[in-house]
């Protein structure tokens, strides 16, 4: 898959570029007294993933430009239900904050029990109560700690 | 060691602990009998619980919980032609269509005692070897642990993808994420910008969680039209002997496990090989040894049952020794397993055969009974279990993401661990995507930390080059890294030059 690897290769380039000449910078001590800097490991780690990651580039860029398949891409149903998924968990952990924790969790499973396709009502209802009744009782009142 | 064994015994055969082993292996075999869930994601979602449970009754869980997973996801493999995980295509390449010759039951049958005589065959070996590894790895000063844990690195990132390079990358970024909070020799916060939560670090847990289990159910959402329609009926057959291991098969079965259990233990052993070498390796032995060739796939075959199970199943216990006798873990398993230890406060690597003596002891106990109770539980949970691979995908798939969910909350420092989760559920799911190790990445971020410890005394004993030579084990594996990059790249452009002429 020659493209998603010269796409993906890409990324790694600008992500360890702006590794090595933003964020370790700035977010890293001199050391002070430090026989060695805190910042050695993080470099070590971004420069050998700017040099693998132009690498993997060149080589994909070879691979297309003779012509080679692009490869399979990611299919649109998977992208959707990674954004379905997040954007549930996302909606779950603002209910949770802001409303109600019992509630978050109902949206969350019966949200994506109804993406995958379930039209069954009384199940709809039923998995998400069991559930949540069942965690509830198996950390709040069996192992003693406190969710929400 | 036997004396010693025994002496623990009472704890490891405890009601309260066999319990708890029993629990961790039925909820592991049924989770690993639904299509698309694995061990993997098994294990991350269920160690919350282990917080509130003894040291010994928490990792015989999880041990549980694994062993039982990687048996149950020959019942979907089977069953379904589905397997759990990719270490179990070989089951379904060899029981799927014995299934369908209404031969289901006996092809389970075999793939449970193929599994348990591996698993414990695997067991007994890791008892024996890692207690004297561990001895040697005690005499390891930093310069070797560097050396070592870079070779390490570098042989599992050759190993666990398609691409050396990419699980090279994979790696890296495993170590660099590792390094954000409170760096260990100054003390001063480091990529954390700003956040306190960061200054422990990033949380394992959540992590782990998100890039296994997250991730993967991303993925199965998005093929959850396949999932549905792969769940056709199978009939069974009304004659006895198509429902149980006879004397015969059992003859010519018996070679098969034998081969496929030390094949199993030898690449377990190996960090980074996985479950999926082994299973293959001893699938494709057995399939060379038996000259039917493509028949087997044709007509089903239970020696290649019997074969892919017994190395399946020898893996995980032989990927716990590089992790009880150098603290390495080999395995996505051995990865979530030092989680569970570091909640219980210990330490894995040479010091847990002096420091936790007992309890290690008794982890090989467990690890025992724990081989006893998967067989019963297969054997009598047979048919509950060829049931509830047929539950909906829109039933299970929900309830994961849930529980992966309150995983994150209770290990993560709450809301804060579940937003960590998600953020590691996308870099996985991305990463699965396209081919980036999320092995390598996780077996990076897990042992970083010792990584950079151990360099910076190495830097601080290792002044000149020509200090080196007072090294020779690091020395060497130096040498090994280097080769094994060199070796590693020939064997993938070879193996990827024969995928593209076979897809041509």
């Amino acid at each position: 898959m020659p493209k998603s690897d010269l796409i993906s290769a890409i990324v790694l380039v600008v992500f360890g570029l702006l590794m090595l000449g933003a964020v370790i910078p700035s977010q890293t001590s001199d050391g002070g007294d430090a026989s060695i800097s805190p910042a050695l490991l993080p470099q070590i780690c971004a420069t050998a993933i700017t040099g693998l990651a132009a690498i993997l580039a060149v080589r994909a860029w070879r691979k297309l430009t003779r012509g080679e398949a692009a490869g399979q891409s990611v299919a649109a149903s998977e992208w959707l239900a990674c954004a379905v998924v997040v954007a549930a968990v996302s909606l779950a952990v603002i209910l949770f904050l802001w409303v109600n924790p019992a509630l978050a969790a109902a949206v969350l499973i019966a949200g994506l029990m109804v993406f995958m396709g379930e039209r069954r009502w009384w199940l709809i209802i039923a998995l998400p109560a069991v559930l949540i009744t069942g965690t509830w009782a198996l950390f709040t009142q069996v192992l003693g700690t406190a969710i929400g | 060691m036997i004396d010693s064994l025994l002496s623990v015994s009472g704890a490891a055969f405890a009601p309260g602990n066999l319990a708890w082993i029993a629990f961790g292996v039925t909820l592991g075999y049924l989770v690993g009998a639904l299509p698309g869930l694995g061990k993997g994601t098994a294990t991350a979602v269920a160690i919350p619980l282990t917080f509130y449970l003894a040291p010994l009754a928490a990792i015989a869980f999880l041990v549980g919980i694994a062993k039982g997973s990687t048996a149950g996801s020959a019942v979907s493999a089977i069953l379904l032609n589905t397997p759990g995980e990719p270490s179990s295509t070989p089951t379904a390449m060899a029981g799927y269509p014995l299934a369908r010759a209404g031969k289901a039951q006996k092809a389970l049958k075999m793939g449970l005692f193929a599994s348990v005589i591996g698993d414990l065959f695997s067991t007994l070996v890791l008892i024996v070897v890692a207690q004297e590894l561990a001895a040697i790895a005690l005499g390891i000063g930093p310069v070797e642990l560097t050396a070592i844990l870079a070779f390490s690195m570098i042989f599992i990132a050759g190993l666990s993808g398609r691409s050396m390079i990419k699980g090279l990358i994979a790696g890296l970024f495993g170590i660099l994420v590792s390094c954000i909070g409170l760096e260990v020799e100054t003390g001063s916060p480091r990529l954390t910008f700003g956040m306190i939560q960061l200054y422990d670090g990033l949380p394992l847990i959540p992590v782990a969680i998100g890039m296994l289990a997250l991730s993967e159910m991303m993925i199965q959402i998005g093929q959850r039209q396949r999932l549905a329609e792969e769940a056709d009926l199978l009939q069974g057959s009304p004659l006895r002997e198509d429902r149980i291991v006879t004397a015969g098969e059992w003859r010519r079965c018996f070679r098969p496990i034998l081969r496929g259990s030390l094949i199993g233990t030898v690449i377990g052993i190996l960090p980074g090989l996985g479950a999926s070498v082994g299973s293959f390796l001893s699938y494709g032995a057995e399939r060379r040894a038996s000259g039917r060739g493509v028949d087997f796939e044709e007509s089903g075959a239970i020696e290649g049952v019997a074969a892919a199970e017994s190395a399946d199943n020898a893996v995980v216990p032989a990927s716990l020794v590089p992790l009880f006798a150098i603290g390495i873990p080999g395995s996505v398993i051995a990865a979530i397993l030092i989680s569970a230890f570091t909640i219980q406060g210990i330490t894995p690597g040479p010091l847990l055969f002096l420091e936790n003596r007992e309890l290690i002891l008794g982890v090989y106990m467990s690890m025992l009974a724990a081989s006893l109770i998967l067989l019963l539980v297969g054997y009598f949970g047979q048919n509950i279990f060829a049931r509830i691979v047929r539950v909906s995908p829109a039933l299970v798939m929900p309830v994961v993401v849930f529980l992966c969910g309150i995983g994150a909350y209770l290990q993560g420092g709450g809301v804060f661990g579940i937003i960590i989760m998600v953020i590691f559920g996308i870099i996985g799911f991305v990463a699965k995507k396209y081919d980036f190790s999320f092995v390598t990445f996780l077996i990076g971020f897990v042992i970083g930390p010792s990584f950079e410890l151990s360099l910076r005394q190495s830097l601080g004993l290792v002044t000149r080059v020509e200090e080196l030579a007072n090294h020779p084990v690091a020395l060497a594996f130096g040498a090994l890294a280097v080769i094994g990059v060199w070796r590693l790249t020939i064997l993938q452009r070879r193996q990827m030059a024969a995928l593209e002429d076979r897809e041509a």
